[in-house]
């Protein structure tokens, strides 16, 4: 349901992402790997409507979204995280939620930002400061959890395992596997670990310099000579 | 109710008694009290703008000026009854605040000078348009407020009473954003505006709402300012003071709260007429402006909201 055609983007002389083309159902939980500057997060970007392409077409359900600014993919089920957390200053966690179920499901329901704050373990943190009142890992779940609140058709998930220990992440991927399977949503995320995008995720993509270099199972594509070129390239720079 | 309407509505009403049963008969304090409102009533809607809005405006002069004329000439013109042209004229403010909306995408700096532009334009065309608006010349005896259930509202307490209405409802259509889910996104937007388009907000649209909101407010103002006084002229209608005077209020009572424009309209409007004027009868205003630039260097959120903040 999320379908890119021939995508570039252009930034002055560098080309951020070069003619990528990538289909996605809505049950799938897919890997986007790569490694520093390869066009990620631009990726996701042009996704939820924030970089235009030079080129290229972005089908959400079938229906080019192309046309339709941020805030309106956000409400056809795109939901977005950062990769540096951006918290709605000046709102406390819960508010944070609300405004983004209010607005991006276009409903009121309390019951369900309970259970969105619980799944993320934010019940505690509820009526703090989004900004000034969260540790970054906390900041990462609010991330999470206002695109839940959204209740997108899929999750788009920048870094948001990144700098936690083992058994945090373990914790965490168990949960993003709970949202994959009780919301039946699609998830699309970006990590940088082989280790954990290989038992998270069925499907990988892997992108390097703005390209596409290979799609498949993580045995396919972590064994792939080029993929391996590109990582080591990265792993001894 | 809660304890808070409670003594909302108990201020108001002894607002709407006590006032005129005291002052009632003195035309001159009356008059100053009306004018004073008449800053406040611009004060509220210039802070809706500033503090849901995130917008700062150097330019509700514009919206006033096109709300006394449009009222103005509705009446005098078309004939319209004065209390179906005041409305109108807060519509045709919301018109002409809509060539402002390209301005929404530029940031505070930016925005607030576009915006002193536009009040400039409109102070101009108001003058060279004197087909319309009889130029520089002016219009004058524009009718007063019409007699309602036997109250006289052209007279000093009934005018009283029609912009204590006005206020009264402005606060309470404020108070109504702020609380609602539109305020508590308008709030996120400040200082992450992209977060919170990203989650589902119209952010332009959101802030279209409170510009046309505060126009409308503005032009409502003028009308019933032009109805009061029954003259205008285009450096009258659209002159800066319209602009300055609302912002130092608001600021001094604090632009934060919704109680704050008001009270600083009060203050401000008093220690200008009463002292500043004695003092320097012409260009009385500099006075204003030194306190203003005072206010925004060593209590940017206000000084009332400092005094109750030490007394707390
Ligand atoms: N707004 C921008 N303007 C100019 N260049 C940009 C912009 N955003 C990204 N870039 C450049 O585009 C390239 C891709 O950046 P992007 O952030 O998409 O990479 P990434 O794969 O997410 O990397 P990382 O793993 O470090 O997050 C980089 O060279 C980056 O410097
Ligand atoms: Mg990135």
């Amino acid at each position: 349901m999320l379908e890119l055609a021939n995508v570039t983007v252009q930034f002055g002389g560098l080309s951020a992402v070069k003619d990528v083309s990538l289909r996605m159902g809505s049950d799938e939980m897919v890997g986007l790997v790569g490694p520093n500057g390869a066009g990620k997060t631009t990726l996701f970007n042009v996704i939820s409507g924030l970089v235009k392409p030079i080129h290229g077409r972005v089908l959400f359900d079938g229906v080019d979204v192309m046309h339709e600014p941020d805030y309106k993919r956000a409400r056809l089920g795109l939901g977005r995280t950062f990769q540096i957390p951006q918290p709605m200053h000046e709102l406390t966690v819960r508010e944070n939620l609300v405004v983004a179920q209010r607005f991006g499901a276009g409903r009121v329901d309390a019951a369900r930002i309970d259970e969105i704050l619980e799944l993320l373990q934010l019940t505690e943190q509820a009526g703090r400061d989004a900004a000034t009142g969260l540790a970054l890992q906390e900041l990462k779940r609010l991330e999470v959890a206002k695109a839940l609140a959204t209740e997108p058709k899929l999750l788009l998930l920048d870094e948001v395992l990144a700098g936690l220990e083992t058994q945090g992440k373990r914790l965490f991927m168990e949960k993003l596997r709970e949202v994959h399977a009780r919301y039946r949503i699609g998830i699309l995320i970006i990590e940088h670990d082989i280790e954990t995008i290989s038992s998270l995720c069925p499907r990988v993509v892997v992108l390097d310099f703005g390209q596409i270099i290979a799609d498949g199972t993580p045995q396919q594509v972590f064994n792939d000579p080029a993929v391996i070129r590109s990582y080591t390239g990265v792993e001894h720079a | 109710m809660n304890q808070r309407n409670f003594l909302f509505a108990v201020l108001l009403l002894a607002t709407y008694v006590l006032v005129p049963a005291v002052f009632g008969d003195n035309n001159y304090v009356m008059g100053l009290i009306i004018s004073a409102l008449i800053v406040a009533g611009i004060a509220i809607a210039w802070a809706l703008l500033g503090n849901l809005g995130g917008m700062v405006s150097f330019g509700h002069a514009a919206f006033f000026g096109v709300g006394s004329y449009a009222s103005a000439l509705l009446t005098m013109k078309l004939g319209w009854p004065v209390l179906l042209a005041m409305p109108m004229a807060g519509l045709i403010a919301v018109l002409f605040s809509a060539a402002m909306l390209p301005a929404l995408r530029l940031s505070g700096p930016y925005f607030a000078l576009a915006i002193l532009a536009y009040a400039q334009i409109f102070r101009i065309l108001a003058t060279e348009m004197d087909w319309l608006t009889q130029g520089a010349k002016g219009l004058s005896r524009i009718p007063t407020l019409p007699v309602l259930f036997g109250i006289d509202l052209g007279s000093r307490s009934g005018s009283y009473l029609v912009i204590v209405t006005l206020l009264a409802a402005f606060i309470a259509c404020y108070a109504w954003v702020r609380r609602s889910h539109y305020g508590t996104a308008l709030r996120a937007m400040h200082d992450s505006e992209q977060a919170t388009r990203v989650v589902g907000v119209n952010s332009v649209m959101l802030k279209a709402w409170m510009l046309f909101l505060s126009a409308f407010m503005t032009g409502v103002i003028g009308a019933f300012n032009a109805h009061t006084i029954n003259f205008l002229e285009p450096d009258y209608a659209f002159g800066g003071g319209w602009s300055v005077l609302p912002i130092v209020a608001a600021i001094f009572g604090g632009y934060r709260t919704l109680s704050g424009p008001v009270i600083g309209a009060l203050c401000i409007y008093l220690i200008d007429q009463l002292l500043f004027k004695s003092l320097l009868p012409t260009g009385h205003q500099i006075m204003l402006g030194v306190l203003l630039a005072a206010m925004i260097l060593f209590a940017p959120d206000g000084l009332l909201p400092l005094f109750r903040r030490r007394h707390a």
